[in-house]
């Protein structure tokens, strides 16, 4: 039952079957669990492409925001999980905002992204995912986020020092943190929230962990 | 009149001009604003793109100590404000079971909103001593305060008139752009520091194109985003000022001249100039 929808991609090469992708049995599934999971009528996108004409870095993704919603309605998971967009989307709601049959765009995206950061499959944007995840451990850790802690946490996981000297930008933010330091905008210390127990109390039960 | 105050992480790092000059702001015009006990972050980016719970049950524990307190809360990070508004619709649905005991009733202004009303515009206007009028400015609103309407309440969110209010009634002349809520590219910058070059870089020509001499701000993020980009420029710089920063300079109000310094596009020249400093 080989579907005529398929990717434009790969459509040329016919012979080669088993990289083509099937609508209908996974593509209701997935479309429906995301309908369900944030009360988003996904259907009702009739691709015009506002979405995607609003989007301030449309031009940096690799799916843009209309093909999400298309990609969602196909059902095609893997590749959505994989793509570049779901941590590039800066959350701005314009896409939100202009969609004209109210399509949620943005939170298909960030619920998009919390399924990759719940899921095996490696972010095709590392530095980003890194990013979001040490911002949560930092606020785990104290209640508040400090910047110069924030940015020490981040620069000691794996990968990040090493990609940043790599492609050269670790001297220009390492002279950035001495401007900010000398101006008093970078402060390296700053109180905890006593509240710090709590919430890590119910961010560990959040996770189904016994704390 | 009292309100509680829930500055956020920003306002205690890379934005503590921007607390100095509300609360200097604030006692000029005789507001008092009380911090609210024991705040913690409201998660910001992080927490909404990781884990739907810890958005909302985060900003709640908030809402619950401004419960507690019963007023009002102030809010001038435009990002803390948006993810407070949407943690009390989510704690109104009753998805999530919440750790700590809130009612989502506490009202929730965001700090240029309750600025622009008309009765504190009259206040500001009485406490002007040193009109901005040789100023041209443009004014900057950035994403989260506006957007999306459905949670924020603007109704003008293609064109919102908070900020340009405030600043025309601290005698600054507000030029009219296309710019006020494009994306200044948030925190992306930390991964990704060409995208975020690119956005800020594009506001900053458009500023000029307007024939604004300097950007007025109410978010840290944008401030920091916007400042920062000029840091290696060679054309006179632009700068940015929090809407605070502004009204301080119009109420000529005595104190720690410090701020100045902390901005990386410095304002100093441009002041001088004009005459306002």
């Amino acid at each position: 039952m080989h579907n005529s929808i398929s990717d434009p991609e790969t459509a040329t090469e016919y012979d080669s079957c088993e990289q083509r992708e099937f609508i209908g049995d996974r593509g209701d599934y997935f479309l429906n669990r995301i309908q369900g999971e944030t009360g988003v009528n996904v259907s009702a996108c009739y691709q015009c492409e506002r979405c995607t004409n609003a989007c301030p870095i449309s031009g940096f993704m690799d799916i843009k925001p209309h093909q999400i919603i298309r990609y969602v309605q196909l059902g095609w998971r893997i590749r959505l999980l994989k793509s570049s967009t779901i941590w590039l989307c800066l959350s701005c709601e314009m896409c939100t905002t202009y969609c004209p049959n109210e399509v949620d765009v943005a939170e298909i995206i960030n619920h998009l992204r919390m399924m990759a950061a719940r899921s095996s499959i490696t972010p095709k944007e590392k530095s980003l995912a890194v990013f979001h995840h040490t911002f949560l451990e930092e606020l785990i850790k104290s209640g508040r986020v400090n910047e110069f802690r924030l940015m020490r946490a981040y620069y000691s996981k794996p990968d990040i020092l090493h990609a940043k000297i790599k492609n050269g930008t670790f001297k220009q933010e390492l002279q950035l943190a001495m401007t900010l330091l000398r101006k008093g905008r970078l402060k390296l210390s700053a109180p905890k929230s006593k509240a710090v127990k709590e919430i890590q109390k119910a961010y560990f039960q959040t996770r189904g962990e016994i704390s | 009149m009292k309100l509680s105050f829930y500055p956020g992480c920003s306002l205690e790092g890379m934005a503590n001009d921007y607390c100095e000059s509300i609360y200097a702001v604030f006692k000029t015009l005789g507001i008092d604003l009380v911090e609210i006990e024991d705040w913690s972050c409201c998660g910001a980016t992080a927490a909404h793109s990781l884990s739907e719970v810890m958005s909302v049950i985060l900003p709640a524990r908030n809402l619950a100590a401004a419960d507690k307190m019963g007023l009002d809360i102030i809010c001038p990070c435009s990002l803390c404000f948006n993810r407070l508004l949407f943690s009390q619709k989510m704690i109104k649905k009753k998805i999530f079971h919440i750790p700590w005991h809130v009612t989502g009733d506490t009202r929730v202004l965001d700090m240029t909103r309750f600025l622009a009303k008309p009765s504190i515009i009259k206040l500001i206007k009485q406490c002007v001593l040193k009109p901005l009028d040789s100023l041209k400015v443009v004014c900057y609103y950035g994403c989260q305060m506006v957007r999306p309407p459905k949670i924020t309440g603007y109704a003008d969110y293609e064109n919102p008139q908070t900020l340009d209010h405030i600043s025309a009634a601290a005698g600054a002349r507000v030029i009219d752009w296309s710019y006020k809520s494009t994306c200044c590219g948030a925190s992306i910058g930390i991964g990704r520091r060409e995208i975020v070059e690119s956005l800020s870089k594009r506001i900053l020509q458009k500023t000029q194109q307007a024939g604004a001499e300097a950007i007025v701000v109410s978010c840290p993020l944008c401030q920091s985003n916007l400042d920062i980009v000029q840091k290696d420029r060679s054309e006179p710089p632009t700068p940015i000022f929090y809407i605070t920063e502004l009204l301080r300079l119009s109420f000529n109000y005595k104190g720690n001249p410090k701020w100045f310094k902390m901005h990386v596009a410095d304002p100093v020249p441009l002041l001088k100039a004009k005459g306002l400093l």
